[in-house]
């Protein structure tokens, strides 16, 4: 008898311990993984409140209408008015495919929501949200159409900048996609190898060849009783590897400026081991190597791996931008502004403004400074150097009549055989008003011949445009 | 004097509720609402309060699983009618019928007392409603479960828990009477492991597990063979490893338990959309109306519980979890103090039955188990399901009260 009660509460207490692990287990639910789950795009409800807000829109930084939404038949219609042009950097929102780019990263404000529900609940009940915020970007819409133009029918970018504030004027990617037709060409945009969906400004990881001697330079500048001075003879030979100039020519005597302005492989090689990975490295991490870098969209990080082991012929290789130091165009185009204004690397900034319908500015992006990568004297130094490149040097092709530009061009080596070409410089070099850096993919070309003269045409419509 | 006061505030308290619940779909529904349903939906809260005033002196015993089932009733009906009018109407109609034969069962079981002798009428009885099933049955959501009767469709599995419940009593209650009998368990085991895979053919995977549940525990308890015990866990394993093999429909149901966002699309589209509901609702709710039940699949029977989470929030969730405890608590606590060994059991039974049932979906729905589509006693819309579950609920109360023993019978009678 005793035993069957025994096991009656022995069962009781095995139902109960079910009926209280549903509470634990549903509690733990809602603590921890529900924020998560909200936010899934099956979510319908997260389309349901979205639908009956009119989505803010998207301008330049002169105004220009970019994007738009409009009300027809109970529905709104988002309008992308440059279907190609901004597929990088507004993205796109569809219900079927999700958000992209800023569309994406500035969703609450251009629905003028909260991230938190509890404040939304509030806010619906004393005036419920019917209209969005816009979005003024800091992008000139001529510069930036101009820069497609100049890019058209090849791989790669281009990046243009305000080297004082951060500002972005110009940020292309190629291939990109048509927005608009999203629904039609999904299937070849996802298959395509060219994976035109990649934003490949702050997405695309590139050997950056010679442009990266800029970044070096900077190091040998830091390291005081380096000896400068050397004498090239077309090839020199590095822990076992042997490095060597472009065609092979011997450069003769040379110091750090002349080595800069003739993109002397075996200087630089030769000089790193000297000088140190930790000197190389220090530098490159000022200029946001191995840092994130924090921008209005999702940005990968440049890559100088000197921390691990790194032997005398992969810091040679790093120290002229090949083996495995990578970088995105964004982040080059960031060394450029910091040489341009005497050493501070700015926070690029591509959002100028968050402004309500009325117009009033809810906030605005300023300016701030990441890091100092060297002082105003030897980032004078180097800009004298990059003059000298453009005028005499590798980089002629970009020459401007009356504006002293500096810049440096870059050829880099990759494993498809085909190289990409690089150009990074800013102008006018005594008042900088522009940076830039263009980068074509597996171009087969060098840097001064292909990259040079996009660069020159991006620099000069800047300084003759853009109003700051 | 004291049982009084205690037993009577809560039902004023259950009153309080409705009231205000009332008042909340009155505000929401506005002027939609017509004078009939307006009326209907009073008379229920009258006819609630009134059975559990007249219960307190009809019976003797337990005057608290009545209250709770009705406070889970109550939630469900809001919930319901919120979501669908047509079906709360329904709804309406279902529990008052419920209540009706709640009291029907009561004064029935206890007027007649033969039902210990029945085991054969229950097991035949068990296979026609099967064979029924097999012969008129609808396919409804993947299971064939329902038979239609003119307008009226019903599921047969539904009665045949209650007739298992009286197998398994009359069964174990009278060990005597089975003792010519050789190998009587293992007949016993063979025809419980009949019914589960009946259901098992009709796909009805949920039902099938709550058969098993409440054979094992009963087995449990009173088997005197415990090596038969150990053979029914050992099977149970053996069969669902089997069933997992060889059946797509067990191992969807499987993996889509443990990874659905992989087949969001498909098998896993029904628990995702309950999950993202319950996540919406956070601890308190979005409040009546404001939620999107619309978007839960089968939300009316299986899915009604993360619909209520949505609105109300899993506070409101929480406290149905704990009604379904404290029921199976007050279950149990009947069944202990019961000196009949019959209705013993079947209080058992049937405490074992709400218990098992409401945790297999409520766990099922927030994805901590596999799912198996069950209705939620009580709270689910569907006719089957209110009217079975009010039915064993009769039994439960009469199981509450002091019913002499046999011997003692015996000993009247003499």
């Amino acid at each position: 008898m005793k035993q069957e009660i025994r096991r009656i509460i022995l069962v009781l207490v095995g139902l109960c311990l079910a009926f209280l692990s549903l509470i634990v287990y549903i509690s733990y639910f809602q603590v921890f993984k529900a924020s998560a789950i909200k936010k899934n795009s099956y979510n319908k409800r997260l389309w349901i409140n979205e639908e009956a807000i009119l989505r803010g829109s998207f301008l330049d930084r002169n105004g220009k209408t970019l994007v738009y939404s409009e009300k027809k038949d109970e529905t709104y219609v988002r309008h992308y008015l440059y279907g190609r042009l901004y597929s990088h950097i507004i993205g796109y929102s569809y219900r079927e495919y999700g958000k992209s780019g800023l569309e994406l990263q500035y969703n609450n404000s251009l629905l003028n929501t909260s991230e938190n529900a509890a404040i939304n609940e509030l806010k619906n009940l004393v005036s419920p949200t019917t209209e969005g915020n816009n979005i003024k970007l800091t992008i000139d819409h001529d510069l930036q159409s101009k820069a497609r133009e100049l890019l058209r029918g090849k791989k790669g970018s281009i990046v243009a900048m305000n080297p004082n504030n951060g500002e972005i004027y110009a940020m292309v990617s190629l291939p990109d996609f048509d927005v608009n037709s999203l629904k039609e060409d999904w299937k070849t945009i996802t298959e395509d190898p060219n994976s035109p969906l990649v934003n490949r400004a702050t997405q695309g990881l590139y050997a950056p060849g010679s442009v990266f001697k800029v970044v070096t330079a900077a190091a040998f500048l830091e390291k005081e009783n380096l000896d400068t001075a050397y004498e090239c003879t077309g090839s020199v030979n590095v822990g076992g590897y042997e490095f060597s100039d472009y065609n092979n020519k011997a450069h003769g005597k040379l110091d750090l400026k002349g080595a800069l302005v003739s993109s002397c492989n075996t200087y630089f090689a030769t000089k790193s081991v000297e000088v140190g990975k930790e000197t190389l490295g220090d530098m490159a991490e000022k200029f946001m190597f191995n840092n994130r870098i924090p921008f209005d969209l999702p940005v990968k990080n440049s890559q100088f791996p000197y921390k691990g082991f790194l032997d005398k012929t992969e810091l040679a290789a790093a120290s002229i931008g090949q083996g495995k130091v990578l970088v995105t165009p964004l982040n080059m185009a960031m060394v450029a502004s910091g040489i341009a204004n005497g050493g501070q690397i700015v926070k690029p900034i591509l959002v100028k403004e968050v402004l309500s319908k009325e117009g009033k500015t809810i906030r605005t992006n300023t300016t701030e400074i990441l890091s100092m990568a060297t002082d105003p004297i030897k980032a004078n130094l180097i800009k004298e150097m990059m003059v000298e490149t453009v005028n005499s040097g590798t980089g002629t092709k970009a020459r401007i009549k009356n504006v002293k530009v500096a810049g440096k061009t870059g050829t880099a080596e990759t494993a498809s055989g085909k190289s990409h070409a690089w150009f990074i410089g800013f102008a006018p070099a005594d008042d900088p008003k522009v940076a830039v850096a263009v980068v074509l993919e597996e171009d087969d070309s060098t840097g001064g011949s292909s990259a040079a003269p996009i660069a020159r045409d991006i620099m000069l419509h800047a300084i003759n445009n853009i109003k700051e | 004097m004291n049982k009084g006061i205690l037993s009577r505030s809560p039902r004023n308290l259950l009153f309080i509720f409705q009231v205000l619940g009332l008042t909340l779909l009155l505000i929401y529904k506005g002027k939609d609402i017509d004078k009939l349903t307006l009326g209907t939906a009073v008379g229920l809260v009258l006819v609630i309060y009134l059975s559990n005033y007249i219960l307190t002196k009809i019976t003797s015993g337990d005057n608290y699983i009545f209250l709770i089932t009705t406070m889970l009733v109550s939630i469900g009906i809001i919930m319901i009618y919120r979501i669908n009018e047509g079906l709360g109407i329904k709804q309406l109609i279902w529990i008052s019928m419920g209540i009706f034969l709640f009291f029907l069962t009561y004064f029935i079981i206890r007027k007649i007392r033969i039902w210990e002798n029945l085991t054969y009428i229950y097991l035949i009885g068990a296979y026609i409603l099967f064979i029924i099933t097999f012969v008129f049955g609808d396919r409804k959501h993947g299971a064939i479960n329902w038979v239609n009767i003119g307008q009226f469709s019903f599921q047969p599995s539904e009665i045949i828990k209650i007739l298992l419940i009286f197998i398994l009593s009359s069964y174990y209650s009278n060990k005597d009477r089975w003792k010519e009998i050789k190998y009587s368990s293992y007949y016993l085991m063979g025809i419980i492991y009949s019914f589960i895979m009946l259901l098992f053919l009709q796909k009805d995977l949920g039902t099938a597990l709550v058969f098993y549940t409440i054979f094992v525990a009963i087995q449990f308890i009173y088997e005197d063979d415990r090596k038969l015990v150990l053979i029914n866990i050992g099977l149970s394993i053996f069969f669902g490893i089997l069933g997992y093999t060889l059946f797509d429909h067990v191992k969807i149901r499987f993996q889509s338990w443990l990874n659905p966002w992989k087949y969001i699309e498909r098998q896993g589209y029904q628990i995702t959309q309950s999950l993202f509901a319950i996540a919406e609702g956070g601890f308190f709710g979005k409040g009546l109306g404001l939620g999107h039940p619309d978007f839960i699949p089968v939300v009316y029977t299986d899915f009604i519980f993360s619909a209520i989470c949505e609105e109300m929030g899993i506070f409101t969730g929480i406290g149905i979890i704990m009604l379904f405890m404290i029921l199976v608590y007050r279950g149990f606590k009947i069944a202990i103090a019961q000196r009949n060994k019959f209705y013993r059991l079947l209080a058992l039974g049937i405490s074992i039955l709400f218990g098992v049932q409401s945790f297999i979906i409520l766990g099922g729905v927030i994805k901590m188990i596999p799912l198996t589509g069950l209705t939620l006693p009580f709270i689910s819309y569907g006719g089957s399901s209110i009217l079975t579950s009010f039915i064993a609920l009769g039994i439960l109360q009469i199981c509450s009260e002091e019913i002499k023993t046999k011997e003692e019978l015996d000993e009247a009678g003499d």
